[in-house]
């Protein structure tokens, strides 16, 4: 699962996210497409195009890896330059090999059949008595409760595909993202699934979710939430916590907007890229009801046609995640709006643009804990595609939008240990409290308490 | 909001250069006296009692979470800035990913450190002012364990036998002959270690930095390391050359309190397992930690953020991506999956879906493992 995990907040660029994004989505396209007996002659030449396309990327990829390697003056020996060269070439081959999405075990494998159209596809055999079955688990299994220190259980998951970046930069990214994460539950007692396992090949993409979240209900009945968190949200208030108490009765939390949602219809007016599901029976029939539009080829495709012409706002592309479920509570509102809290009040997800330019003023006038425009909860760079070659937006915008996304959220995490980023872009720390011979006189776990109660010496 | 941006700049990732954001915006501090001796922190002579003040009174916080389970922090990290090498961070992410799965089936928790504490100690000797640090600040933590990037955890079943290291303040995959009589300097390994929190930590830290001031310092040390130790290479001091020499020359100080283990692989060099693991799945199981499965496989030497590592660039990524879904398989199955094969990235089914999915047999244990399970309240 986990495959483009990270885009589900709408391209907002015409065409079905331009070329070669689609491609990575595709867990067959560009590997060998044996063994296609009834495959369509215009789905052939899809294919065969979508092979050249990826051909040439690598091959560009390639030649600009070498240029940048090359270029550096190199004024060594001509021996110490064939070594040089032999090793970027060696070093090249296997870095096109391994972003290549060929796969060792393919010629043994059976052909893939395509998912017809006529059987409805499902996440797994239907489940009626599942809060039924979790509490009696639950009793027989007092040393796995679903509170623990008087807090429901949460698991966050996110992912990202298993194969590298189309480029270097997107794993740099992935990498930070998931250390900002790791930062924040530790703070907050949650633990992490990071997903790199698609785990139903009809579902991938930003679909990839449902089953992962269904697969780790299942398993984990102590959990009480499942918080999804895609890879390219970052958290940037490490104070803040989710309130649970307002969701007692509520089973989804989402971040959106009723009007948007009821009156515009508008495909943005919710965000799957952050949101809370209750583990329990209610969620895993709209998970059910909400995979339909998912599965990959001509049902996601009909579908997107749908929901672009049903929702406010909705270029053409294949079915989303996000669109059918805005579509799914808008047609079947009766059934399922009482139980979803749609949450404004704090950034849950937070959209990029507005943010990243406030850093400094919140700094100024604002302090962590607060969760909302003022210091936003979460940050989230939709369109970005960091892991991808083409974003939606300028690559310099984006790129030092979500280092200084990065080093906001760092700084009140590096507080706790007296240190903090040289600037909101700089890799580098500088000192903001000298080491004592009685440190514990600071030391503070809570980290609420810790930046409201202690004075800190300014830098 | 807006489409696509059509200001400045391209939106082709390939194009860019993302060096040229990571630039410090503040002015460097001033250097300190490089005259002046070297120290980690000011001195601290009465840790355990501090600690143990901090612990009665923050009962919220013990540094025992079970019977016989420390609280554990691993602690391991990478460099701020994008590796030399394109595909590095993929594997960095793996790595971490790797991390993540075990410490959560082992309730322990991670600081994945991405920030250099001291300029002077910088490159393998960072650790120490971070360890140190770490410790301070969290003396709620029994164990500190240490881990590199380049290590992973191949045995999600293994628990590390607490119990065994009562007695102990530092753990070590290594041999007391290699260190103690041959002064070899890989006789032990600093890639994967246990150090428990206390004063005695505060001290061999202490002990342990003086070598690691880069530049002059560390360059001298250096040809003394290489000079004493057995095997040793010419290159500067490293941490690793330097623990062994501190144990050697001062074993009746130290000695009585490191464990140099040996029976599983707390650290297990690449080089001799990963060629195994299809004879290891074959007839062994998860649980052993030591040659039939090591708990850990430590790609020493392959360097796959830096451009030029030890050993061929294609066997190191290779055998990485290896020993990432053998670990990863472990983790899988849990969820009824696994990879397609060691070299895969893809996954299969492995066992069908139910309607009575908490009837499902756990064979390995790990969804609900016990050494997982909270203490059972009164409430």
């Amino acid at each position: 699962m986990g495959q483009d995990n990270f885009a589900p907040q709408k391209r907002s660029s015409t065409g079905g996210g331009g070329g070669l994004p689609t491609i990575r989505n595709e867990a067959g396209a560009g590997g060998r497409n044996r063994g296609f007996p009834s495959m369509p002659r215009g789905r052939q030449m899809h294919k065969t195009f979508n092979n050249i396309k990826i051909t040439i990327l690598c091959g560009f990829v390639t030649i600009l890896v070498l240029r940048g390697t090359i270029g550096v003056g190199n004024l060594g020996s001509s021996e110490a330059e064939a070594i040089n060269q032999n090793l970027i070439e060696e070093t090249n081959r296997i870095l096109a090999e391994i972003r290549s999405d060929s796969d060792p075990t393919d010629p043994d494998e059976s052909p893939e059949t395509e998912l017809n159209p006529n059987v409805t596809y499902t996440l797994g055999p239907k489940i009626t008595d599942w809060d039924q079955q979790r509490k009696v688990w639950l009793s027989k299994n007092p040393e796995f409760p679903n509170f623990v220190n008087g807090k429901a259980r949460i698991l966050l998951v996110t992912g990202s595909p298993p194969n590298p970046c189309d480029n270097a930069i997107g794993d740099h990214y992935l990498l930070k993202a998931i250390k900002n994460k790791i930062d924040y539950c530790r703070l907050h007692g949650i633990e992490i699934v990071y997903n790199m396992a698609h785990l139903d090949k009809e579902l991938a993409g930003y679909w990839a979710k449902l089953p992962l979240i269904r697969r780790l209900m299942l398993s984990h009945p102590e959990l009480e939430w499942i918080w999804w968190m895609d890879s390219d949200a970052f958290f940037t208030d490490m104070v803040f916590e989710i309130p649970l108490y307002k969701y007692e009765k509520y089973n989804l939390v989402i971040h959106g907007y009723p009007d948007l949602l009821f009156e515009q219809k508008s495909w943005i007016a919710l965000n799957t890229g952050s949101f809370l599901f209750r583990n329990c029976q209610w969620s895993l029939d709209l998970l059910d009801a909400w995979a339909p539009m998912g599965p990959k080829g001509p049902i996601r495709e009909e579908a997107g046609r749908i929901l672009t012409a049903n929702l406010k706002g909705r270029p053409a592309f294949e079915a989303d995640d996000q669109s059918a479920l805005i579509y799914l509570l808008l047609s079947q509102k009766d059934q399922w709006m009482d139980k979803v809290f749609i949450e404004n009040q704090y950034y849950l997800h937070g959209y990029w643009a507005g943010l990243v330019d406030r850093y400094e003023e919140m700094m100024e006038k604002y302090h962590p804990g607060l969760g909302d425009e003022r210091w936003p909860f979460v940050t989230h760079f939709v369109g970005c595609k960091p892991c991808g070659s083409y974003g939606d937006y300028s690559v310099e915008r984006c790129l030092r939008s979500m280092q200084r996304a990065f080093n906001f959220a760092d700084n009140q995490v590096l507080k706790l240990y007296g240190f903090r980023h040289r600037g909101l872009l700089g890799p580098n720390i500088k000192r903001i409290r000298n080491e004592t011979a009685t440190p514990l006189e600071i030391v503070d776990l809570d980290i609420r308490r810790s930046v409201h109660g202690k004075t800190e010496s300014k830098s | 909001h807006d489409g696509a941006d059509t200001n400045a700049g391209t939106n082709n990732y390939n194009e860019f250069d993302i060096n040229k954001i990571l630039i410090d915006e503040e002015p460097d501090v001033p250097k300190r006296d490089p005259n002046a001796p070297y120290s980690l922190g000011p001195r601290i002579s009465d840790w355990d009692e501090q600690r143990s003040r901090w612990l009665q009174e923050n009962p919220n916080y013990p540094n025992f979470i079970g019977p016989n389970k420390p609280r554990v922090l691993l602690v391991t990290g990478s460099s701020p800035k994008p590796c030399e090498n394109p595909v590095g961070d993929h594997y960095l992410l793996k790595s971490i990913k790797n991390k993540i799965d075990y410490c959560r089936l082992h309730g322990i928790e991670i600081f994945y450190n991405m920030a250099l504490l001291d300029a002077e100690m910088a490159g393998f000797w960072a650790k120490l002012p971070l360890i140190r640090k770490l410790l301070l600040s969290h003396p709620e933590v029994e164990f500190l364990w240490w881990m590199d990037s380049d290590a992973m955890f191949t045995d999600m079943a293994f628990e590390v036998p607490w119990e065994r290291y009562k007695d102990s303040n530092f753990v070590m995959h290594g041999w007391n002959e290699m260190v103690y009589d041959q002064k070899n300097w890989i006789g032990l390994n600093t890639g994967s270690f246990l150090l428990r929190n206390g004063q005695w930590a505060l001290d061999i830290l202490d002990a342990w930095a003086p070598m690691g001031p880069k530049g002059k310092i560390r360059e001298e040390a250096g040809k003394v390391l290489t000079r004493e130790l057995k095997n040793r290479p010419v290159f500067e001091a490293d941490d690793q050359s330097a623990m062994v020499y501190l144990l050697a020359t001062q074993r009746e100080k130290w000695g009585d309190k490191v464990y140099l283990e040996n029976s599983y692989y707390l650290h297990g060099y690449w080089g001799i397992l990963v060629d195994r693991y299809e004879e290891m799945i074959e007839n062994y199981h998860p649980g052993l930690g030591d040659h039939r499965w090591p708990l850990v496989t430590h790609f020493v030497g392959c360097k796959p953020c830096g451009k030029f590592g030890d050993y061929s660039v294609e066997r190191c990524l290779k055998q990485m991506d290896r020993a990432f879904n053998f670990g990863d398989n472990q983790i899988l199955q849990i969820y009824g999956f696994t990879h397609k094969s060691l070299a895969s990235r893809r996954v299969k089914r492995v066992r069908n879906e139910t309607n009575n999915p908490l009837e499902v047999k756990d064979e390995l244990g790990l969804l609900h493992p016990a050494f997982k399970a909270v203490k059972v309240s009164s409430s």
